[in-house]
């Protein structure tokens, strides 16, 4: 896919997006900066299955903010301030993103000019206060009980009801798009896998196609196979993996432990194709490392067994009364919501957004060929279970297929040994949480000078935070399960 | 001498059976879901390892929240001695139902002051949980009661439980519905499913887990042998009530029946761990409607009493 880079001025660039968005089909996909003196803007045209890139340049350190008619800018403009320093004038709730109270004031990470708008004490956070009788504040986290990651949720509650709900992430930043910027771009993969493990297979795809787009490489047709066959099977272990937890939280144990088990099938089958159960260091620009080929029948068998075992579970599970009452109308997320916040993914799709990456946009064998899109109205908890059930059946149906049209020929190309200069590189996955943007910037001398990653949480998170509003605090837990958002991705 | 045995027996019973009905629980769990699960005693290994470790306590607590666990153990032992959850006990005092069913709301009492002294925001809002369940479920465990009471006229539970009336078809109905509306009330009563999820590590949708979160070392252990032993001591007098149903039972000797009350005893233990691997949680609006049905089987127990009082 060649992408057009095309100036526009700032100023104009709004009202130039707001028609944008209201075209149907048309999307934003990531709102940064290369080095602080510009803004680049995404958009995405899932009609045309084309990318355009708009480059505003910037005099100084400070823009309107798109935010009051541009809702799902909100995050991204957030993000932008922390690393580049560019503050959005007029931002509703302006706040630190990533970059903490601990932080020095005057950094930022991806401006080698540093912090120069921002006053004093900017990094100081302040919850959305709620005040009034009978309103009960629930802090928790960001170390939380079981085995995930930290993030901090502030609850103010009427009773057992939940008002408003704050979500504060950055806890696990750990400068992964800095880090990217200053390594050797033949070595980027093996920190690109590392950034959000549970989705290593994605994460390598985007990049992948990025760096191919950039150098303008034909990957064999074999590998695309046996990339697609890696996301598919990292889209069933995850999808299970959320299942499961959904079927724990309601205290289900006798299908969260059967699930659980069919979870590690899946890992298997990923080892079977990659010697990995993460599909750690399979994907490779260029192709993929390794040929699994005597494999392949016993993969193929193993997929068949899984489908048939997991049928069974998965319908005693949703068929079960209780399971619906939970579920059923609980953590609503409206359609009109799931626009404005541009959701992706399972989110997206359970809120009928017809969005999912794998029918527009090139990586592995998409779009050419490419599973059901599944779709849901109602927006809740229930629904989006429903669209992890479907995708699951789905995949393992697609895994068969590619298995049986596996074609022959090698599982490489060489990749040559600099970028050119100046590029765009753009990779776009569907991942099991959803779209997944990977964006490549080179210099003079063809390397990269900067790296930009848009992982499906980011578009997603603040929709978390409204649909649990007035829902019950015990059904919060349910309801951030069935997002099932990543901290590490969205920290990076 | 027979007396001698009762007290050694009943001490015995109790420092033992509470920590064989929690590890009985979790090992039919975990057999149910394909794993081997812990050893039967892990539970008393358990409050062996706390035991032996630190506590630690928050700054803005006073007394009350170590004088609460205190007050429960003891609470909990006297319910144990006058209770008949066993039919080898020693000697005791008149146990009157409404004497009983307000030393358990004083166990409650005690549990939710001491949450609510701990200051974090888990306690409060387990505490209001906690106290809400408890308003709703007193009248069923207490109509229960009331029911047997009518039928042998008198609120002694020592001669309710005495074995000395002849067994009837109706006396049996009156039994079963009572032990039936005992035992899903202790399922309220000691925060277990479908109420509440005692394996879960989400604060947020946490009962009694909630209320002690704040508990540590032997301070903890004291609570959770407390209630295991008041598990015990609710599901000991179901399951007398569903002894009491079967009419030969009076005719058995004292060590048949000892051996049956046991048994029954496990085997509640084995349903409840049945029951909270195949049930779902109710979602806490719809938990009134699960404590409604508890309400409705006393009812039915409690006017059948008065039918027969009237037809007599």
């Amino acid at each position: 896919m060649n992408i057009d880079i095309t100036p526009i001025d700032c100023e104009l660039r709004q009202d130039a997006l707001v028609s944008w968005l209201n075209q149907p089909g048309k999307r934003l996909g990531l709102i940064t900066s290369i080095d602080g003196s510009q803004i680049v803007t995404l958009l995405l045209d899932t009609t045309e299955n084309t990318a355009t890139l708009w480059e505003s340049q910037l005099s100084e350190h400070r823009y309107s903010s798109l935010t009051p008619r541009i809702t799902q800018a909100h995050w991204m403009e957030r993000t932008m301030w922390d690393m580049f320093g560019l503050e959005p004038v007029n931002h509703p709730r302006l706040k630190h993103n990533l970059l903490h109270e601990p932080y020095d004031e005057k950094l930022c990470p991806l401006n080698p000019e540093g912090q120069v708008s921002a006053p004093d004490g900017h990094r100081q956070y302040h919850s959305l206060e709620v005040k009034g009788d009978g309103i009960y504040e629930i802090p928790v986290g960001p170390i939380h009980a079981g085995i995930i990651e930290p993030g901090h949720f502030h609850f103010s509650c009427l009773g057992e009801i939940i008002f408003n709900l704050e979500i504060r992430l950055g806890y696990v930043h750990r400068g992964v798009e800095k880090r990217l910027a200053e390594m050797n771009w033949q070595k980027q993969r093996f920190l690109v896998e590392a950034a959000a493990s549970d989705s290593a297979a994605a994460y390598a795809l985007a990049h992948a196609v990025a760096l191919e787009n950039i150098a303008d490489l034909a990957v064999p047709e074999k590998a695309q196979h046996l990339r697609s066959l890696a996301l598919e099977i990292e889209r069933v272990a995850m999808h299970i993996s959320d299942l499961t937890g959904l079927a724990a939280d309601i205290g289900f144990l006798a299908i969260s432990s059967s699930l659980g088990r069919l979870r590690g099938a899946s890992l298997g089958m990923a080892d079977l194709v990659s010697g990995n159960r993460f599909f750690r260091g399979f994907i490779c620009p260029g192709g993929v490392i390794q040929d699994p080929d005597h494999r392949l029948s016993k993969l193929q068998a193993a997929a068949k067994a899984l489908k048939k075992e997991l049928e069974p579970v998965i319908k005693s599970f949703l068929a079960n009364q209780v399971v619906l009452d939970r579920m059923e109308k609980t953590g609503k997320v409206s359609e009109r919501l799931a626009r404005d916040f541009g959701l992706v993914g399972v989110a997206g799709r359970a809120s009928n957004q017809a969005y999912d990456a794998r029918h527009h946009f090139a990586a592995g064998v998409y779009p050419l060929l490419k599973p059901q899109m599944a779709i849901e109205t109602n927006g809740d908890v229930f629904c989006r279970a429903k669209i992890r059930v479907v995708e699951l059946i789905e995949s393992l149906s697609f895994i068969d297929m590619l298995l049986e049209t596996m074609p022959a020929g090698p599982i490489s190309t060489s990749i040559p040994a600099t970028l050119p200069a100046n590029a765009v590189g753009l990779g776009i996955v569907e991942g099991h949480r959803g779209e997944l943007i990977h964006l490549v910037f080179t210099d003079g001398h063809g390397n990269c000078k900067r790296y930009a990653i848009k992982d499906p949480s980011i578009n997603n998170w603040t929709a978390l935070a409204i649909a649990a509003r007035n829902n019950l605090v015990s059904d919060f837990p349910l309801c951030n399960k069935s997002f099932s958002l990543s901290y590490s991705g969205h920290d990076l | 001498m027979t007396s001698l045995y009762h007290w050694i027996f009943f001490l015995l019973s109790v420092a033992l059976l509470p920590v064989l009905v929690l590890g009985t629980i979790r090992k039919t769990k975990a057999r149910l879901q394909n794993r081997i699960g812990p050893p039967l005693w892990q539970p008393f290994y358990d409050l062996v390892k706390l035991a032996h470790k630190g506590e630690t306590l928050s700054l803005t607590m006073c007394g009350v929240f170590r004088l609460s666990s205190i007050v429960v153990f003891a609470d909990i032992l006297v319910l144990a001695w006058l209770t008949p959850w066993l039919c080898f006990k020693p000697w005791a005092p008149e146990a009157n139902i409404f004497m009983l069913v307000y030393l358990f709301a004083l166990a409650r009492m005690f549990t939710l002051l001491g949450s609510l002294d701990s200051g974090s925001a888990f306690g409060a809002f387990s505490a209001s949980r906690e106290a809400t369940l408890g308003l709703l479920v007193e009248p069923a465990v207490l109509l229960a009661l009331v029911a047997l009471g009518i039928f042998f006229g008198s609120s002694d539970l020592r001669v309710i439980f005495s074995l000395s009336s002849v067994s009837t078809f109706v006396s049996s109905a009156i039994w079963i519905a009572a032990g039936l509306a005992i035992f899903f009330s202790s399922l309220v009563e000691l925060s277990r499913m479908p109420v509440d999820d005692p394996t879960t590590h989400l604060e947020l949708t946490m009962i009694h887990e909630a209320m002690i979160l704040e508990a540590s070392g032997r301070n903890l252990a004291l609570i959770e042998f407390a209630h295991a032993l008041k598990m015990c001591i609710l599901f000991g007098l179901a399951s007398q009530c569903f002894l009491r149903a079967i009419p030969q039972f009076s005719t058995f000797n004292i060590y048949a029946q000892a051996g049956l009350n046991i048994a029954g005893l496990l085997g509640l233990a084995m349903f409840v761990g049945l029951l909270e691997s195949l049930t779902v949680k109710l979602q806490w609006r719809k938990v009134p409607e699960f404590i409604a049905y508890i309400l409705s089987l006393s009812l039915i127990a409690s006017f059948t009493a008065i039918g027969i009082g009237a037809i007599k």
